[in-house]
Order: C-alpha cells, then structure tokens, then sequence
C-alpha cells in the first residue's frame, strides 16, 4: 500500500532523512521507533503529502504521490486516518463541533443526524459524557480519544496513522489508548504508530523499524527488535526491561 | 536574510494574497467565518480606537490652537483638525491601532494553529486552510477597518471640539462649521480609500506571517513580531505612496 524509494528530506538545510526506503502492505502493524528529530513523524506527513521530498518516491496504491497537487492528494489523503501529537483539535470549537467538523463540510445531513452520528463515534472512543466541553477542558487522553472519534468522521479509512498517541499520558490513559488503537484494527485495518514509547509500541505492533540518523536501522518483528544488538536500540529497550524487572519485584 | 529568500518569501506572501482574494469568489463560501472574525476584528476594537482616536484628537486640537492662538486664527482650528483627521491621521492612526490588536491577534492564531498541526489538520480533511482561514479574516479587515476609521475619526473630530471649546474658549458653531466646510467629497474620498487598502495589507501580511511560523513558541513570537513591523511599515508607506496617487488624481496641487 505504501512504497517509499530513496526518499530523502531536509529541514533546514539539516538532512532528516537519508535515503529511506521500505514498503507498508494494507492491514499491517508498524511502529516506528526512534529518538526525538530522528524524522518519525515527517514520515507520517510525507506519507499524507503534507511535505514533499527532496528526492525519492512515494507509492500509495502504486501512484507516486510527490509530484500530485493539493486538489489530487484528497483522494490519497481520504485512504488514510492521521491523529496528530497532542489530538490537535479545533481550539474554537467544542468537542461536538470538532468531530462534526467534516460531516459539516462534505455532507448534507440533518442537523440531528449529525448529532446521532457524533454521539456514536465518540461512544466509540468512549468519551460520549465530553460532548459540550471545550479542548482545553479535556484530559490529555480525551483529547486523543476525541481526535480519533474526528478522524473516523472524516472518512473510512484503509489505514490509521497515528503521531505519539500515548506521549504525556499516564501508563492507564497509555494503555487505554493502546487498547483502542487495536480496537480500531480488528477488521484487518493496519496502522502505522510513531512513538517513542517502545513499551507501548511492543503492545500494538507486529512490525518495528527504528529510525537513527536519517535512516532505518532495524526493519523487523518483536523478536527481530528485542534481541537487536544496534547500541542505540539497547538503550530504547532499557525502558522494557526497566519495566519487566519493576513487574518481577 | 538572503536575497534568494526575500525573494521566495515575497512570492509565498503575494501568492497567498491572490488565493486569499480569490477565495471570496469561489465556492465553498465560509460565511460563518467572516462574521466571526468581524466580530473579532470590528465589534472587539470598537472601543480602543474611539478611545485612542479621542485622545489624538484632543492632542491634535491642543498643539494647533496653541500655535494658531499666536498668530490670531483660532478660529481656523476646526478646519485644520478637520482635514488633518479625515484625510491623514484618522486612517493611519486607525490603521496602526488594528495592526496592534487585530493584526497580531491572526498572526499568533494562525501561527498557533500551524504549530498545533490544526491547519494540516484542515489539509488533511481536504479544506483549503487559505479559504478557512485568510480568506474570512481578509474579508473582515477589508470591511471592518473602514468601518472603524469611520467611527475613529468621529471619535477624533469629537475630541478636537472638547478642546476648542472647552479648553481653547473657542465658539462650538464656528468649530463644527469648519468642519462641515472640509466635508468634500475630495477630503472623504481620500480618507475612505486608504482604510482599504490598509485592512487587505494588515491582513495579508497577518496571515502570511502566522501561516509561515516555523520553531515552537520563539517562532511564534517572532512571526507575531514580525507580522506587527511590516504591518506597520507597509502601512506608512503606502500611506505616502497613496497620499500622493490621491493628490494627484484629486487634482490637488503641491
């Protein structure tokens, strides 16, 4: 489903990416891995052509996406859920209005249709009872949750991506959000995580590559990624088996 | 600052004010908007540009009945605080209080919005961030500036009268008939003009810089800076280069 062929990015004049390849089938389970700036989440915005490489391709479905307008990318972008770091949700609109953003927009349903649907997806996601509340009101979690409830408004997705879904939560809001992301993929969607949380990542994915240096330093599976020797990957881990010793005691 | 970014950053800037413009005349229209935002940008500064506009009046009417008082001709202050607020300092003054508040406030929303991945967001929806988001504030500061100016230089010619009269012991009749005199279509003319031009400048200039934030909370501050110097100097210069355009084709000589 997606393809990236040597694709490199800078920011900057600071190359973020070096000549990155691999290949993401439909239904897959991936989590990428890596440090803060080593390029995670430019990844997710190249995959949804919010950036263009410097050089390189990327195939969704067999198209390259780096040469298509704005106009042509919706239909790319419709094949896939983003949710952003932090939910980034409307700040000026309500938790209701955020999730009925896009069936406002592209629909010409009812008013209380809208409201019925609104109320299921964030039923979905478990936060019905935060309807009324403004962003700044909600819980870091909710704040996800409800990010998540607005993107399945605007589309149904082949595939989520989601940006450090779990970063700044506790290990209970972590975990919950874990839950849902696999909840979301039961009926053979993938998913592509980003997230320096291995030990949330190790509890959704199949799939693990780890970014370093611009590049991808481990492309493999939970076996593949605990048993790495790749230095910097050791020190990843060191927060899995901090956490497996802590369980033991 | 290189030039080869100069250059790319003025074409970015007049990119965005054509998408801007055209955006008013294509479909999907964001009504709903437009009326937000002059509610922020008309209704919100109503009271600090009567109140500014009031006190440069009074300023105003003070400095020149001081020196007309010297030479006999008092009586001439209406007329001077007139033309000076209606054609020049009225608009200006209106122009640079908006930069303040209205223009700062779109820069930081929207560079807010950029860092908060809420216009990617919109991108990701398959909205236009430039239609959702400049073309409404475009539209409220191109309607609401002159608006504004309006009230200001009513405000102005208000403060100016206190001072002629109460202050200058000037007659109340004459101050408002020198007034009434550069009521002419030349004068209000010249002073109407601007305030448009200002509003699309602020705006564009707003926009661009907020929508082109880069780095966190110091590129925020320096992009809501940033949009707040030009603003201003795009103001004062085009005040001049309109001034003169508007002399000329006015008829006025120099």
């Amino acid at each position: 489903m997606i393809v990236f062929d040597a694709v490199r990015f800078s920011y900057n004049s600071r190359e973020i990416l070096k000549d990155i390849s691999f290949s993401v089938g439909a239904g897959e389970r991936i989590a990428f891995l890596g440090g803060s700036g080593e390029g995670k989440t430019t990844i997710l915005k190249l995959i949804m052509g919010l950036i263009r490489p410097d050089s390189g391709r990327i195939l969704i479905d067999g198209e390259d996406i780096t040469c298509k307008t704005e106009a042509q990318l919706r239909d790319t972008r419709m094949k896939f859920s983003i949710v952003f770091q932090e939910g980034a949700l409307f700040d000026s609109l309500n938790v209701k209005e955020n999730v009925a953003f896009c069936l406002r927009e592209y629909t010409k349903m009812p008013e209380e249709q809208i409201e019925e649907k609104v109320k299921e997806l964030l039923r979905t996601v478990d936060v019905e009872r935060a309807i009324d509340l403004m962003p700044e009101e909600l819980s870091g979690g909710m704040h996800r949750r409800v990010a998540i409830a607005r993107s399945l408004a605007a589309t149904d997705p082949k595939m989520f991506l989601y940006d450090e879904p779990t970063s700044g939560l506790d290990p209970v809001n972590a975990d919950n959000i874990c839950k849902l992301i696999l909840d979301l993929s039961r009926n053979g969607k993938g998913f592509i995580i980003v997230t320096h949380k291995v030990f949330d990542a190790v509890k959704v994915a199949d799939r693990f590559m780890f970014l370093y240096d611009g590049r991808v330093r481990l492309d493999g599976n939970r076996e593949d990624l605990l048993h790495a020797t790749i230095p910097e990957i050791q020190i990843f881990l060191s927060e899995l088996r901090y956490t497996q010793e802590e369980k033991n005691v | 600052m290189n030039a080869k970014a100069l250059i790319s950053d003025l074409q970015d800037y007049y990119l965005l004010s054509i998408q801007g413009i055209l955006g008013a005349l294509q479909r999907p229209f964001y009504g709903k908007d437009v009326i937000e935002q002059m509610d922020y940008a008309g209704a919100g500064s109503f009271f600090i540009i009567v109140l500014v506009s009031l006190f440069v009046g009074m300023a105003l009417s003070l400095q020149l009945a001081a020196e007309l008082s010297v030479l006999g001709l008092k009586m001439y202050t209406g007329k001077v605080v007139g033309i000076s607020i209606i054609r020049e300092i009225g608009p200006v003054a209106a122009a640079l209080v908006f930069t303040g508040r209205v223009g700062s406030g779109m820069a930081s929303e929207l560079g807010s919005m950029v860092l908060g991945h809420q216009v990617d967001t919109l991108r990701v929806f398959g909205v236009d961030p430039v239609k959702k988001l400049v073309t409404p504030r475009m539209l409220s500061a191109f309607l609401m500036l002159p608006a504004l100016t309006l009230i200001g230089d009513a405000a102005s010619l208000l403060g100016g009268y206190y001072i002629a009269v109460f202050v200058s012991h000037q007659s109340g009749y004459v101050y408002w008939s020198s007034v009434r005199e550069v009521l002419i279509f030349e004068n209000v003319f010249s002073g109407s003009v601007k305030p448009f031009i200002f509003g699309f400048l602020i705006s564009s200039i707003s926009c661009y810089m907020g929508l082109s934030t880069k780095g966190g909370a110091i590129g925020l501050r320096s992009s809501t800076t940033r949009a707040v110097v030009a603003s201003i100097i795009m103001i004062i210069v085009a005040d001049f280069l309109l001034t003169r355009i508007l002399l000329y084709v006015l008829g006025f000589s120099v």
